[in-house]
């Protein structure tokens, strides 16, 4: 023993006079730090009750309740998180998977109450002084559990599409396509989205187990036209697909096509495996687009005999004539209505209702009758020289060159409008060859036409002008060319309400000369083939059908579906709209046997 | 790790037939499982010949709670918010060995700001764990100046902790694919000053513990390990390395930025509970250093995670690997197979406390004077959960 | 007209002319859901009509200083007829088109008049028609040039 060792000991004195570490009095606050996992933060009004907090976690302490406040809204479940702090670990798994970004922890930790109860509560929707708290965990910028960009889908280079008709988008690769399945929430908001409630997050499944087949069966239940929405679907899924609110959507619409592709049309009666036990019932159909067929389609396998009236020669619609086919090739059409047709469905071609047959014909012949015969006149933009020789309809062209026609466009063209049609249009031009403006009355961002569609037009060479209204479609000096007067526009909030509206600026006034113009200025119904009567019986509003519960029109035995009864106007209402009716006439037909919650379940009509 | 496979005179060692009680010459005594002496929630049930032990049996099972099996059905990320619970002082060793091994498995690579992230995280938790340990050693010899200091001052880096990863004790901040976050802004000033103070209270600690006649008397030949013991009780870390043996995974076998961190690999001669406890104080002060060295290193940009599938659905594809780090106690092992579904198949942590705790204690104990007892199992260093996973 | 309750009777007996007029063409529209749309168009001209009434009576006060938005749409739209198989496009046409024309036809009145109370009134009856001009182009816009 040293005396060294007896001595140092009372060294620790020195640290006497540390300032101590501790507080003073238990009372005395110490906040979190400004990352500390504390206590949740929900921003309700962000949150859209995906759900993926109760997916990841571990400790089932998160369940998705109803709060009332956010039932109804589009692209949101209505659900929010409840917590069970009893539960909770406060890992924040929840906050680093949010796709919202919506959920958060304040620094708060210390929480006394007596009622155990309140120790279950739902963040965002009860009221706690912590919700507005601005310190506490957030989810880092850079740090993602799922991966926040989509799969590029292969397109032909802009150069490269013009030169032909062909497919612009290319498909997936199966490792693409089980990437882009992975980056699924399973959160179910884009099934309660889609028109046609198409179960995605089971696909997507059934991609990822490498199970195409049962894909196929899944995308069968609510809709038989899988090969054509995989491509020209306006996917309001993915516009409220909760992974594209940070990232990118899951690219819903690819995903559908892939399944299809991998499918080849022979097996698929081995696969769906429709077995039809006939029932004895005669349907009539009226338009063999997406909306009959699709009706044809599950009231077939309800055993009915179903007839359909087509007044063109093939069968598709709108989807045939209206859809170029570098957006969706005949052939991936035809694989759709092939399998239809091939269950027995009669389709009678180049049959004009009101012509060749006659509606009340038809009320008698059938138990039932399904039109949806969709917009198939354009409509005129009423100015003055309109009635031209060079002014054609958007319409007209897209039919002439599905059906192989010339549609005689020349080489420096005009396309008026903003939809779908007007962009079609401007790429088909682009295709035959020819310089392409498109002249439209308001702004690029109010365009109706789906958003790929503009994009695409754009690379691919078209000029859009937007803010212009036409007022002349004047005579040329040569015959072969057209001219047209229009004006610049200003866009003015309407104090009454409703989006700005284009006002004419009458001193910028242009007036250009094209070999010819194309008006796509949108399309109207044709219900002409109805007798005077039947037209007040069917109580047509504004040219088109307000079809009541199960599609069912004024008459009875009458169902309505389709572009011409509602407001969408796209192929998944339509096809939607056959299968809701569809479902309709087997309650009518057969109403013992219906039961409407089954229908919703297995989406096979009862 | 050369493992001896012939004989050894160090495997003669066999707990001496339990003496027969009913002679009334010895004592039976229960030491826990709540016992301020024992690390944490085990017992030792001792036979006393007056105050000398004669045999020492241990017993564990108090704090089991199935971590190894949770984890068989969980989903890859939801498990490491598990594994911390396995060694409450130092959760981020198995946050980052099951990380590691999930990583391994599925062909991950970390990009280099989370591995200097990484390396900080384990060196941090190295630090706090053994400032916590030199005052339970100092308070197990009935000093308990030190112990209010050490664990006083573990709270400063707690609070680094809390800063850095958002939680005191079960950080959940190395998560499969990298980290869950950058440094906060001013962290590394704070972290430089308050290694500074860790520094000086170090100094403090050696004059006033190591320096201390009570503390040599009672710990000098406490508990010696030789080195004839070391490979085949399974002795590793600090335990090791005191009785001479130059082993460290982070120089042997690096890993996260070891290698390039300028460090040696510290051992000691006097294999009792000073030369271990002296080892311990070294290390400490070394940690200090290689938290400096991440601090003058560590990117401050770029990704501090791998590109990662969906968690939600993540599965790892099939396959085996052991993983390991040199924690304060030494080699902590995960061990972990997968079969290509949503879960593991199964994982086995490697705790060095397992063997410390156990056969190492049951051996040192015999013919210890019983108010050593305490003082001898806590220079061992050993956590009871992470016995019983 | 040269007093302000000549004015106002002149208008309102306009108002109730244009409704009789789509009351009419709706008696003998064919086209499904037309004779609806024309009814409402009736409506709202005996909406027009009792507004001028309340004017009249002292209740209501015009506004003849209050700007109003001019989309300017039916300006540059060819006359349709109102014939018995109108479609809603022509219909909204016509409307548009009447509208405009009482507005023309009071704010020109208005310009040849010296600044008096009755000048005013007429101002403020073209505001009135001005304003029913921007219902019914409102409504071509929103309905008829919907995806355009």
């Amino acid at each position: 023993m040293n005396l060294r060792d007896l001595l140092s000991p009372f060294f620790v004195w020195q640290r006497a006079f540390e300032k101590p570490y501790t507080s003073i009095r238990p009372t005395i606050d110490r906040p979190g730090a400004p990352a500390y996992r504390g206590f949740h933060i929900n921003v309700s009004e962000e949150c859209v009750g995906c759900g993926s907090c109760h997916s990841i976690c571990q400790n089932h302490a998160i369940d998705m309740v109803p709060a009332a406040e956010f039932e109804g809204r589009t692209g949101d479940s209505g659900l929010r998180p409840r917590f069970d702090y009893g539960r909770c670990c406060w890992c924040g798994l929840c906050v680093d998977i949010c796709t919202a970004a919506s959920l958060r922890m304040s620094n708060e930790y210390a929480w006394i109450s007596e009622d155990p109860d309140e120790f279950h509560f739902t963040a965002g929707v009860d009221d706690k002084p912590w919700q507005n708290n601005e310190h506490g965990y957030r989810r880092a910028e850079g740090y993602h559990l799922y991966p926040p960009k989509r799969i590029e889908m292969d397109m032909l280079s802009p150069d490269e599409s013009v030169q032909s008709f062909e497919e612009v988008a290319r498909g997936y690769s199966e490792a693409q396509a089980k990437l882009e399945a992975d980056r699924c929430v399973e959160c179910g908001i884009c099934v309660a989205t889609c028109p046609a409630h198409m179960d995605v997050p089971d696909y997507i499944h059934s991609i990822r187990d490498g199970d195409y087949e049962k894909g196929l069966q899944l995308m069968y239940r609510t809709n038989p036209f899988p090969a054509t929405c995989g491509r020209i679907c306006t996917r309001r899924c993915e516009s409220v697909c909760p992974v594209g609110i940070l990232g990118e959507p899951v690219a819903i619409r690819w995903l559908k096509r892939f399944i299809v592709d991998q499918v080849d049309a022979k097996d698929y009666p081995r696969i769906l495996n429709d077995q039809i036990i006939e029932s004895g019932h005669r349907v009539a159909i009226i338009g063999a687009g997406p909306g009959g067929l699709s009706a044809a389609y599950y009231l077939r396998k309800k055993g009915h005999a179903v007839t359909v009236f087509e007044a063109g020669e093939t069968a598709g619609g709108m989807l045939r004539y209206g859809v170029p086919s570098y957006r969706l090739p005949d052939a991936d059409l035809d694989k759709d209505i092939a399998y239809i047709v091939s269950l027995g469905v009669d389709i009678r071609y180049n049959t004009r209702i009101g012509k060749d047959i006659d509606f009340e014909q038809l009320l008698q012949d059938y138990a039932a009758v399904f039109l949806s015969t969709g917009l198939s006149v354009p409509s005129n933009m009423r100015i003055q020289g309109e009635d031209h020789a060079r002014v054609l309809s958007g319409l007209q062209v897209l039919a002439d060159v599905a059906s192989g026609r010339d549609p005689g466009i020349g080489s420096r063209v005009a396309v008026i409008g903003g939809g779908n049609v007007a962009m079609d249009a401007a790429r088909v031009s682009r295709r035959l060859g020819a310089e392409v403006t498109i002249l439209y009355r308001r702004r690029i961002a109010d365009m109706p036409a789906d958003e790929e569609e503009i994009h695409e037009s754009q690379e691919e060479g078209c000029n859009i002008v937007p803010q212009a209204i036409p007022v002349e479609i004047i005579a040329a000096d040569k015959p072969q060319q057209v001219s047209i007067k229009w004006g610049e526009a200003e866009m003015v909030q309407d104090p009454t309400g409703g989006r700005p509206r284009p006002v004419l600026q009458e001193d910028r006034m242009h007036t250009d000369t094209y070999d010819c113009i194309i008006s796509a200025i949108g399309q109207g119904s044709d219900l002409d083939f109805l007798s005077k009567e039947n037209q007040q019986q069917l109580a047509i509003e504004w040219g088109k059908f307000t079809p009541g519960e199960y599609q069912q029109s004024a008459l009875q035995k009458v169902f309505v579906g389709g572009d011409v009864a509602n407001r969408t106007a796209d192929a998944i209402s339509a096809i939607e709209d056959g299968h809701h009716a569809a479902r309709g006439i087997e309650r009518l037909l057969n109403p013992d046997g219906f039961t409407a919650t089954q229908t919703d379940n297995t989406g096979e009509p009862a | 790790m050369t493992l001896s496979t012939g004989h050894s005179a160090a495997l003669d060692f066999a707990q001496p037939e339990p003496p027969d009680l009913s002679s009334g010459k010895y004592v039976k005594l229960w030491q826990g499982p709540q016992h301020p002496g024992i690390t944490g929630n085990m017992s030792l049930e001792l036979v006393l010949d007056g105050d000398t032990i004669v045999s020492c049996k241990t017993h564990v099972g108090y704090l089991h709670r199935g971590f190894e099996k949770l984890m068989e059905r969980r989903s890859f990320i939801q498990n490491f918010t598990v594994v911390c619970r396995i060694a409450v002082p130092e959760p981020t060793f198995n946050e980052y060995l099951y990380s590691h091994a999930v990583e391994e498995i599925s062909g991950i690579e970390v990009p280099e700001r989370a591995i200097w992230l990484r390396t900080m995280n384990l060196e941090l938790m190295r630090l706090a764990s053994f400032l916590m340990w030199i005052g339970g050693q100092s308070g197990a010899f009935g000093q308990y100046t030190v112990p209010n200091w050490t664990l006083a001052y573990r709270d400063y880096v707690l609070d680094l902790f809390e800063e850095m990863t958002g939680a005191r004790i079960y950080h959940m901040y190395i998560v499969p694919g990298g980290v869950r976050a950058g440094l906060p802004d001013g962290f590394e000033e704070r972290a430089r000053e308050i290694m500074k103070g860790a520094e000086k209270l170090l100094d403090q600690i050696e004059r006033v513990m190591f320096n201390n006649v009570v503390f040599k008397a009672r710990s000098k030949g406490l508990g010696i390990i030789t080195p004839d013991m070391v490979d085949p009780y399974g002795i590793v870390g600090p335990n090791a390395r005191a009785c001479g043996l130059a082993r460290d995974i982070r120089k042997d076998e690096p890993y996260l930025a070891y290698d390039r961190l300028d460090f040696e690999t510290i051992s000691g001669n006097e294999a009792d509970a000073y030369g271990r406890a002296y080892l311990r104080l070294q290390e400490t002060r070394q940690s200090i250093n290689l938290i400096r060295q991440c601090l003058d290193h560590a990117p401050t940009d770029g990704p501090f995670q791998a590109d990662m599938p969906n968690v939600l659905h993540w599965k790892v594809p099939a396959g085996e690997t052991y993983v390991k780090a040199e924690c304060t106690r030494g080699e902590y092992g995960y061990y972990m197979v997968t079969d290509g579904s949503e879960f593991v198949r199964r994982v086995h942590v490697r705790g060095p406390s397992y063997t410390h705790a156990i056969a190492v204690m049951e051996r040192l104990a015999v013919g210890t004077n019983i108010a050593d007892i305490a003082g001898l199992m806590v220079s061992l260093h050993t956590y009871p959960p992470e016995i019983e996973r | 007209m040269n007093t302000v309750d000549e004015i106002l009777d002149y208008a309102i007996d306009q108002e109730q002319q244009a409704a009789d007029f789509y009351e009419d063409l709706a008696g003998r529209v064919e086209k499904g859901g037309m004779k609806e749309i024309l009814m409402e168009f009736s409506a709202e001209e005996q909406r027009h009509k009792q507004r001028l009434l309340a004017v009249k009576s002292g209740e209501h006060e015009l506004t003849p200083e209050q700007e109003v938005l001019d989309l300017k749409i039916s300006d540059y739209l060819i006359d349709v007829d109102a014939t018995d198989d109108i479609s809603y496009q022509d219909a909204l046409i016509v409307a548009m088109k009447r509208e405009r024309a009482a507005y023309k036809l009071y704010s020109d009145m208005a310009e040849k008049l010296p600044e008096s109370h009755l000048r005013k009134v007429i101002l403020g009856l073209a505001k009135e028609e001005a304003r029913h001009k921007l219902f019914f182009e409102s409504e071509y816009d929103e309905r008829v040039l919907r995806d355009n």
